[in-house]
């Protein structure tokens, strides 16, 4: 299991090249194989660290349980940072996969519109004003700033007209930009020693993974990707753009608040436990794209697939790659991920 | 006067410094342990030790020590050092003519020859002479209290920071402290000086004995972390904060922390030679 790389790492082979055609028999071979790859990288996942489990010893486990220290480590540890992995990766994915739809803008991002920033500014307000370190406030501070910021974002760029992509993105950035210089400031004036559990924090952080915390967010990721699913035709429409989805009788408008409330509250639940990971959001959804084509019906659900793998495995290697301990997983994701999507990208010749 | 210092300039003193500034916490608490607090005329906003450095005039911090106001100031003599002071600021206070005499002890032997050499640039070599050779005795006797039976010593962990996990890693004066007391680090096989570890690395390496450099909320390691009663120092209770200032500051104060970190290390090897602890461990 753990010797065979799995197929994210060889994207040239069998599995992944019959997508090329993303028609009905491809694209379910694509999910077949996106799937697999998904499995593969949980189980590389769980069968890495710095406690050498035997294979059998990790089926066992997982299998019946168990109450040893091997157990203990794969039940309590890994297997929770594993899921915590795909969760968070495939969230940041499929809210990608919303925001590059509802702002017609291939760069959009689940933190383009603010979450970022606010999630930041909540994050740092707990470490000053609160409990300096991990406090277990932090997290809900990060996801009322998010959404706080995401809903600002969305109130100031509203007209009676309803919202367009170009507002939004004007708001948010500036927004993120006031934002920005709000932590500059809270970091310069800070007295030493609060500060830097928080940053590290916000840089990204799987390590937290309990199953407690896992429990926590699955039932946001569930409901937030389901919810973006049922608005996967909206979204098919939105690309149109607003005119030609009004024609079709959609309502555009509606369509566009449930799209960016969802986009924007899952990003934050994600944000909330596990810091800010750049990059899956972004690029995972050209990925996908460049797999099953565009229709958001199918998009969404492998985008979903494809991140939960792509950061499961970023994060494998972050833990395990460096002699000067663990990496921060965000560094991981952009330089193993730029090459990868690089190549999957231009293998299809910037149909994407 | 002339003297070489840490970065190979010669820094002459046409005439004994009168007005000193430091622009660093442990220089600041050497000048006061040479008795020669009456020159400071500007120390930084973490000069916080011996207390009564906290109320002399602040220039910035350490790595934004103010120019102008340093200049302001009039020192004959800045002390600074390499490793915390922007060189470019160095550098603009020796362009006005400012005498800047850097140092950069890497141990705790080069922590003593500093108190040596800034006293006597201070005027008082003998202090100098005499307080660092305190210092090392005192170190000596804390290093022989370490020293056990031969009997490999209990595996230290000693965190910076507790949420992420961040230890001290080979090349702090923390990983220096630990050696001299008789312990083993579990961090110095990382290769940066301050690896960040996962739970599981830590019930990997079974640490006995942790310690925490004490800074504002970084003392206590979360529950999720602690309830690890695979790691020894966890089951049986051995996690001790020191304060942070006096472990990561290369001053008079590491002696204090030397002496405390091989005590606890004495009680644990006493403790454990009575009751041999439950078999071997180790990473597996």
């Amino acid at each position: 299991m753990a010797g065979e790389p799995p197929g994210i790492a060889r994207p040239g082979s069998r599995g992944l090249a019959v997508t090329r055609h993303t028609g009905g028999n491809g694209s379910g071979a694509a999910f077949l194989a996106l799937s697999g790859t998904l499995l593969a990288a949980v189980a590389l996942s769980i069968s890495t660290g710095s406690v050498t489990i035997p294979l059998r010893k990790i089926a066992d486990a997982l299998l019946h349980g168990g109450d040893d220290t091997p157990a203990r480590i794969l039940l309590s540890l890994r297997l929770p940072r594993a899921l915590l992995g795909v969760l968070v990766g495939g969230a940041l994915a499929s809210s990608g996969v919303a925001f590059q739809a509802l702002l017609r803008n291939p760069l959009a991002d689940p933190y383009i519109l603010g979450v970022s920033g606010g999630a930041a500014v909540g994050a740092l307000t707990v470490a000053l004003f609160l409990a300096a370190g991990a406090s277990p406030a932090l997290p809900l501070f990060a996801f009322i700033g998010a959404a706080l910021a995401a809903l600002s974002v969305f109130l100031l760029a509203r007209r009676k007209s309803g919202v367009s992509p170009e507002r939004l993105i004007l708001m948010g950035v500036v927004v993120g930009a006031f934002l920005n210089a709000v932590i500059m400031l809270m970091v310069t004036l800070s007295p030493p020693g609060k500060i830097p559990g928080a940053l590290y924090w916000l840089m990204g952080d799987l390590g937290l993974g309990t199953p407690r915390r896992v429990g926590v967010l699955l039932p946001y990721v569930a409901l937030g990707v389901a919810v973006l699913f049922l608005l996967s035709r909206g979204m098919d429409l939105l690309l149109l753009g607003d005119h030609a989805a009004f024609q079709t009788g959609l309502s555009v408008e509606r369509v566009k608040t449930a799209t960016y409330l969802t986009a924007s509250l899952l990003a934050g639940s994600v944000v909330a436990v596990s810091g800010l990971i750049g990059f899956v959001g972004l690029i995972v959804p050209h990925g996908a794209r460049a797999l099953v084509g565009s229709g958001h019906r199918r998009l969404l659900p492998a985008a979903f697939l494809l991140g939960g793998a792509f950061l499961v495995i970023s994060d494998t290697i972050a833990r395990s790659a460096s002699p000067a301990g663990e990496l921060p997983v965000g560094a991981v994701t952009a330089l193993a991920g730029a090459p990868f999507f690089l190549y999957l990208l231009r293998r299809n010749g910037g149909r994407s | 006067m002339t003297m070489r210092d840490d970065r190979g300039v010669d820094v002459r003193l046409p005439v004994s410094p009168r007005r000193v500034v430091s622009l660093a916490p442990s220089l600041t608490e050497v000048v006061f342990l040479l008795g020669r607090q009456d020159l400071l005329v500007g120390v930084t906003r973490y000069c916080n030790f011996p207390p009564t450095a906290a109320s002399l005039p602040k220039i910035g911090g350490v790595s934004d020590p103010d120019v102008e106001r340093v200049v302001s100031l009039a020192p004959d003599l800045v002390l600074c050092t390499t490793d915390g002071n922007p060189r470019e600021k160095v550098r603009a206070l020796e362009e006005t003519g400012i005498p800047c005499f850097a140092v950069a002890p890497q141990d705790l032997s080069s922590v003593f020859a500093t108190i040596e050499r800034v006293g006597a640039l201070l005027e008082a070599a003998e202090r100098g002479r005499a307080e660092a050779a305190a210092l090392r005795r005192r170190a000596d006797r804390a290093r022989s209290a370490g020293k056990g039976d031969g009997s490999p010593g209990p595996r230290v962990l000693f965190a910076v920071s507790t949420s992420p996990i961040i230890a001290a890693g080979s090349g702090t004066f923390m990983d220096e402290i630990v050696r001299l007391a008789g312990g083993r680090n579990m961090a110095a096989g990382y290769s940066g000086r301050y690896p960040r570890l996962s739970v599981e690395d830590l019930v990997a390496a079974r640490p006995d004995v942790v310690f925490v450099a004490g800074m504002a909320g970084v003392e206590r390691f979360p529950e999720e972390v602690r309830r690890w009663k695979e790691i020894p120092a966890f089951r049986d209770g051995d996690v001790h904060t020191l304060d942070g200032d006096v472990v990561t500051r290369p001053g008079p104060r590491l002696v204090a922390a030397l002496e405390q970190v091989s005590a606890v290390l004495g009680a644990w090897r006493a403790s454990h030679r009575e009751s041999p602890g439950p078999g071997p461990g180790g990473s597996r």
